[in-house]
């Protein structure tokens, strides 16, 4: 008989849980675990969240297998319910083999979770390109976005390295989360009314010669729209400053 | 003329050059100044042309004194002409780089005067990038053929990449078409380049305070169908230029008709099958451990049409296959058409926790629709074995179904190097 256990929806409740099972659990492998939706005739034991117990899972699977805690932190970006006992049993097999469990892709929960960490790290990886700023009429930068994952903070980090002198805001228009980054300190909030900041005076100019240096890069006889689309996919275009007006 | 006028006329003159590779050098952003680098590269844009747009490509200026037959800029080519200053050149640098449009600089321009006075110039813009601007995104330059060799030194502690155009596969193609270029001009730059590179990676490990000397290497690239070399002799010179000059790339270029001129061909368009299969087979040098003899040879010099040359090597050698998926090394199952790098890093990854099945082949994500041909799992084979190689390339050709014309053959090309 399998046993199942519940948690209360959070990250930091399915981490602590997962933590408690693995200590308490002879076979993990065994064992379900799912968000409690407080129906009547719902079955299983429910895990309490406990902060500290799910960073500790985190930083211990950090230092015993690196590359798959770092699987695990781009699968939470992702969000992704119903996938908890998965995530369960890989984090067990992680503690088994260490980073060679990312091989095991015969082994479904395996499969399941790196293949939503790469989707994730994909994202993630193409939105470091793919976001634009725009200047603000007080010389700070601003850059809206909208994608799939929640990858702002990664995000951020990944600006806080490269664009170190200037100040500049993420906002992530879907989820009303913003970062912001001024004077060496980054910080994280969210947003509840937000009005479109007046631009800089040139910012239409420079944006004016990064559509005109587009256009005039492309090699007219090699025209292939098919390739530019499944490079970049058209649900990116809306923040794109060479993709507007068309 | 104004900025946008400018750009125009010197981002559309540097467009044929193929290198846009943004990866290899890992530098972190000086601490009151702008941009690092990241080792796998970022891509920014995609082109209409689908290219992979990563750096602010231009020219310095495109008023040059040579008269190659097949470039764009060519003297007696009645074609506006612009150049920048070098203030121009860094704001706009700084401007789209703030704004993330941008991984960095390429930075390559017609001859103007000399090779020196140009390439002083240039070297003059990165300069001033990194030390007054303390910028520390991505630099690639070009190395105006000519030039002095304390040029290419000092264009070398600036650039994360340098690069010299070889253009054309042979000095008798470079002597018809290019007459004021010579290949002395060219290979030895690229020599220099090499022993610099070598030089200081030895320096930096016992200092890490040793000057960085181009540390995302130097690459080339060849124009491709203007001039009569065959495929053949294109693979030997790029796998020389890997293992005498250790290049990191060699980008080859499909000849696009710029200008008319009665010592080049006429073409229908630019043959870009012909460039792809040459990045394939440029891939198998470098990656899958072919050399180029596998590849091709004088009786048979031209790269198969139909087929991705690993694919055109198996059929040639019967004798290698099957593979046997469960127990071949990385390196020979790097040779099974159809499996690439992450497939075979992924095979040799899932067997260590057990037996791979013709299931788990495919759940892995290995496609098997070119393999099936060549392995087995387990001793058991997905195709009824020892059929003649003649069948298999009928069956490659037409695919599944019996329907399934040749016209039906992938037309899709994608251009290889988006991460290298």
């Amino acid at each position: 008989m399998m046993n199942n256990y519940l948690y209360d929806g959070t990250a930091d409740g399915l981490l602590s849980a997962i933590a408690w099972i693995l200590e308490e659990e002879p076979d993990p492998e065994k064992v379900t675990i799912r968000e409690r939706m407080d129906t009547l005739f719902e079955e299983g034991f429910t895990i309490g969240t406990d902060a500290t117990q799910a960073e500790s899972l985190f930083f211990r699977l950090k230092q015993y297998a690196p590359d798959a805690a770092h699987t695990l932190y781009s699968f939470m970006l992702a969000e992704k319910e119903g996938m908890e006992t998965s995530l369960l049993h890989y984090v067990s097999l992680a503690f088994k083999h260490g980073d060679k469990v990312k091989g095991y892709l015969t082994h479904p929960a395996v499969r399941d979770i790196v293949n939503v960490s790469k989707k994730a790290g994909r994202e993630l990886h193409r939105m470091k390109g793919l976001l634009r700023f725009e200047k603000l009429q007080d010389g700070a930068y601003l850059a809206k976005m909208e994608p799939d994952f929640n990858i702002i903070h990664p995000l951020a980090y990944h600006f806080s390295c490269r664009l170190r002198a200037q100040h500049w805001f993420l906002y992530d228009v879907k989820r009303r989360t913003a970062a912001r980054w001024n004077n060496g300190s980054l910080q994280f909030g969210t947003i509840e009314q937000f009005t479109t900041p007046a631009l800089s005076e040139d910012e239409k100019k420079v944006q004016a010669l990064w559509q005109a240096f587009f256009k005039t890069i492309a090699i007219p006889d090699r025209k292939n729209p098919r390739l530019q689309k499944s490079n970049m996919p058209m649900k990116y275009w809306k923040y794109l400053v060479e993709k507007q007006g068309e | 003329m104004d900025i946008l006028a400018k750009l125009q006329i010197l981002s559309g003159a540097a467009r044929y050059d193929a290198s846009c590779a943004s990866s290899g050098s890992k530098r972190e952003a000086p601490s009151c100044g702008t941009g690092n680098t990241s080792s796998s590269g970022i891509c920014h844009s995609w082109a209409d042309d689908g290219r992979c747009i990563s750096l602010l490509k231009i020219l310095l200026s495109n008023d040059c004194i040579y008269d190659c037959a097949y470039c764009v800029n060519r003297s007696t080519n009645p074609v506006e002409r612009a150049s920048f200053t070098a203030r121009e050149v860094i704001d706009l640098t700084l401007d789209f780089y703030r704004r993330n449009y941008i991984e960095g600089l390429f930075l390559s321009s017609a001859v103007m005067r000399s090779p020196d006075h140009t390439m002083e110039r240039m070297v003059r813009v990165a300069e001033a990038l990194r030390t007054e601007e303390q910028f520390g995104g991505y630099i690639h330059m070009k190395i105006i053929p000519g030039c002095s060799s304390e040029l290419v030194r000092k264009a070398g502690l600036y650039a994360d990449r340098i690069s010299v155009n070889i253009e054309l596969p042979s000095q008798a193609s470079l002597q018809r078409l290019a007459p004021q270029k010579h290949k002395h001009a060219i290979l030895e730059p690229m020599a220099l380049i090499g022993r610099e590179i070598a030089t200081s990676l030895v320096e930096r490990k016992a200092s890490r305070r040793a000057p960085r000397f181009a540390p995302a290497g130097q690459s080339t690239q060849m124009i491709i169908g203007a001039s009569p070399e065959n495929d053949f002799q294109i693979l030997r010179l790029s796998q020389g230029l890997y293992k005498k000059m250790n290049l990191k790339r060699v980008y080859y270029s499909a000849y696009v008709p710029v200008t008319a001129d009665n010592r080049l061909p006429v073409l229908a368009a630019p043959p870009l099958l012909r460039e792809h299969r040459l990045y394939q087979a440029d891939w198998l040098l470098r990656f899958y451990g072919f050399s180029a003899e596998e590849i091709l040879s004088d009786d048979a010099p031209h790269l198969d049409e139909s087929f991705d040359p690993k694919t055109a090597w198996a059929l040639r050698h019967p004798e290698f296959f099957p593979v046997e998926i469960n127990r071949a090394d990385y390196v020979t199952l790097l040779r099974v058409p159809g499996i690439g790098v992450l497939s075979a890093r992924r095979i040799v990854a899932a067997r260590r926790f057990s037996l791979i099945t013709a299931e788990g082949l495919k759940k892995i994500g290995v496609v098997i629709k070119r393999a099936k041909y060549f392995i087995t799992c387990s001793g058991r084979s997905f195709e009824k074995p020892d059929q003649p190689p003649a069948l298999i390339r009928q069956r490659l050709l037409l695919g599944e179904s019996s329907d399934a014309a040749v016209s039906a053959l992938p037309k899709q090309l994608v251009l290889p190097g988006l991460f290298a």
